[in-house]
């Protein structure tokens, strides 16, 4: 197993190993092929994509116009989710507020995801003290319940979607880091990082060229769930009032906005922009079943 | 063999010590160093700068951070979390007042995750890919992705606005409503203990959707992951035996497999006590439940951060402690960690 160039013997979880060799196209159609779930959260997930994307053809009113149509009428041909208690379209206003939820959650995730890879490679690889401080800081992280550091921290710098995002990625990078911490702590020794080093690998570029590639699959399961985490916990800080700019087309708040109406029956105020929550965390964690079904051949049938 | 495990008690002790000095640490720099002014509550706007100085020195806000830090350490050790903007008293005596509200709420959504989550969790994976495992599958899926404070609503125009069988979101008893007489501060059992059945069936009646919320939110990690470690466990080859002995189905379920698929499934229950607080925000919220959730939140709407601060180190600890907790139970019931 060691190449004497040092450079690439990867052992696993890689795409091309789990697949034949096959055309493109054929390789794409074989992995979708080892999984529902990958299949159903790639759809689901898409849809929400496209959504976003071309949210300004799929509108059929301006989002942010009020008193498009009588106050609080129910869903009709015309509305299609019905109209808020200002007379604002909710089809609209959900369809405008994907594109929104989910710039957040792309954004968020990136982040939390290259910071906590840079730093859980660094202590894996290095260990020792650095280790035991990153641990540490990244343990008291943790044992603050996630919410309530979100909700603290927001509401100490302020609402708005650049903070949230600061926020999230905050607290979604200690998981990435102990992930991939863990991983390259025990592949550093394995026969092709030993290999690298021999022909002189600099210790940067054989933690970051040969074992970070190496234990990148359960990041990118985890991917998935932390971005269902970001979608629900940006909604339930947008519920609390206390995200986004109060005003601004975002589901949680939209939800909260009408509230008051289910009480009085106007349920298609919340139930809708709720759905759609529901819908695209559906969407993550079907993705992140069918990402770990691909690559850990066990939980496979 | 004794001596093992005591030392390995002191040693997870100590590791604990660091944790909650840090968490301590965090939770007195987010909310002094970037909290906005707090004399601007005690105060008007167009108040003279001399004002807002005696009301700084009176709250201790003229000091540097550091002495602020010590004098908030000081406090913390005499159990003080100081005192709120808000109500005027002491945080620890608003939590106190609070606590059992959310602790009868927990209890029931606990209780309902784990009597119908655990069950069912360990037969879907005994049985892998059959017909139940399809749906609760399907079940659990949906539950870890519903926001919890939407189906709170949804619960309530269903349930209250449309069908009418339970109240709507006004609390724990009817308006206008007094409480029984407080032994345990739960009042579904100190109406019990007082004889009154009305009262006993109203606030049962109160507990149900809020508690059936937070329960559905909290059962789907437990349910899945009860499923998943159930499928872990079928596997090995000491329930290959028992099967071709012909001994029944459920005996080998609940008996030998279940025994050994419990660890994940006592290391998800730590996990979601510990979640419990932050659920409680969320559902207390909707349905006007007055538990510590509740209090925390009103705290950050109007930004008292002596509540705020002191309801997240209280969430956090318990946090810290479950999971302690869920480490000793591990020393227990596996021997090989001993």
């Amino acid at each position: 197993m060691i190449d004497m160039t040092g450079d690439l013997v990867h052992e696993d979880t890689s795409f091309d190993l789990v697949a034949p060799a096959r055309s493109r196209w054929g390789k794409i159609r074989y992995v979708f092929g080892q999984s529902k779930s990958l299949t159903a959260g790639t759809v689901l997930v898409g849809v929400f994509i496209l959504l976003a994307l071309f949210a300004k053809f799929i509108t059929t009113h301006d989002p942010n116009d009020v008193l498009v149509g009588p106050p609080l009428s129910s869903p009709s041909a015309e509305h299609w989710f019905g109209t808020d208690k200002v007379g604002s379209d909710v089809f609209s206003k959900t369809v405008a507020a994907t594109a929104l939820d989910l710039r957040i959650t792309a954004s968020a995730v990136l982040v939390a995801l290259v910071a906590g890879v840079l730093f859980g490679t660094i202590a894996g690889y290095y260990g020792g003290i650095v280790d035991l401080i990153l641990l540490r800081i990244l343990e008291i992280l943790q044992s603050i319940p996630t919410l309530l550091l979100a909700m603290m921290v927001v509401v100490a710098i302020g609402p708005g979607e650049l903070n949230v995002v600061v926020v999230m990625a905050f607290i979604g990078m200690p998981y990435y880091a102990r992930l991939v911490r863990a991983e390259i702590l025990t592949k550093r020794h394995w026969e092709f990082a030993e290999a690298a080093r021999m022909v002189g690998g600099s210790p940067i570029r054989v933690a970051f060229r040969h074992l970070l590639p190496n234990s990148l699959s359960p990041v990118l399961a985890y991917a998935s769930v932390n971005a269902a985490w970001v979608v629900l916990v940006t909604a339930a800080l947008g519920f609390l009032g206390i995200g986004i700019e109060p005003g601004t087309s975002e589901w949680g708040s939209m939800i909260a906005r009408g509230q008051s109406e289910i009480i009085t029956g106007e349920w298609w105020v919340s139930v809708f922009p709720g759905l759609f929550v529901l819908i695209l965390t559906t969407g993550f964690y079907l993705l992140g079943d069918g990402v770990r079904d691909v690559m850990d051949p066990r939980s496979r049938k | 063999m004794q001596s093992g495990v005591s030392r390995q008690f002191v040693t997870r002790v100590l590791l604990v010590v660091p944790v909650v000095f840090g968490v301590v640490t965090l939770t007195f720099l987010v909310s002094r160093v970037f909290a906005p002014d707090p004399v601007a509550l005690y105060v008007p706007p167009q108040a003279d700068e001399q004002l807002r100085q005696e009301i700084r020195a009176r709250l201790g806000l003229d000091k540097s951070i550091p002495e602020q830090y010590a004098v908030f350490l000081g406090d913390l050790v005499q159990g003080d979390l100081g005192e709120s903007t808000i109500t005027g008293r002491p945080v620890t005596s608003d939590l106190w007042d609070r606590l059992p509200a959310t602790f009868e709420l927990a209890l029931f959504s606990l209780t309902l995750a784990i009597v119908i989550g655990i069950p069912l969790g360990v037969i879907a994976g005994a049985r892998r890919d059959g017909p139940l495992d399809f749906s609760v599958r399907g079940i659990t899926l949906v539950g870890m992705a519903l926001p919890s404070f939407w189906l709170g609503l949804v619960l309530i125009l269903v349930f209250f606005v449309i069908l009418g069988w339970f109240p709507g979101p006004v609390g724990r008893l009817p308006l206008g409503a007094t409480a029984p007489e407080k032994i345990t501060g739960l009042y579904t059992l100190d109406s019990l203990l007082a004889g009154d059945w009305g009262m006993w069936w109203e606030s049962l009646r109160h507990l149900v959707l809020p508690g059936v919320t937070l329960g559905v939110v909290v059962m789907a990690p437990i349910t899945r992951v009860a499923r998943a470690s159930m499928v872990e466990v079928m596997r090995s080859e000491y329930i290959r035996t028992p099967k071709a002995l012909g001994i029944r189905r459920y005996v080998i379920y609940f008996r030998y497999a279940l025994k050994n698929a419990l660890l994940p499934i006592v290391t998800m229950i730590g996990v979601i006590v510990g979640f419990v607080f932050t659920g409680a925000v969320l559902v207390e919220s909707v349905f006007n439940w007055p538990g510590m959730g509740k209090y925390g939140l009103d705290a950050i709407i109007k930004s008292d951060f002596t509540a705020l601060q002191g309801f997240v180190l209280i969430a956090s600890i318990t946090y810290i402690v479950a999971f302690f907790l869920v480490d000793m139970v591990y020393m227990i019931i596996d021997p090989r960690t001993r």
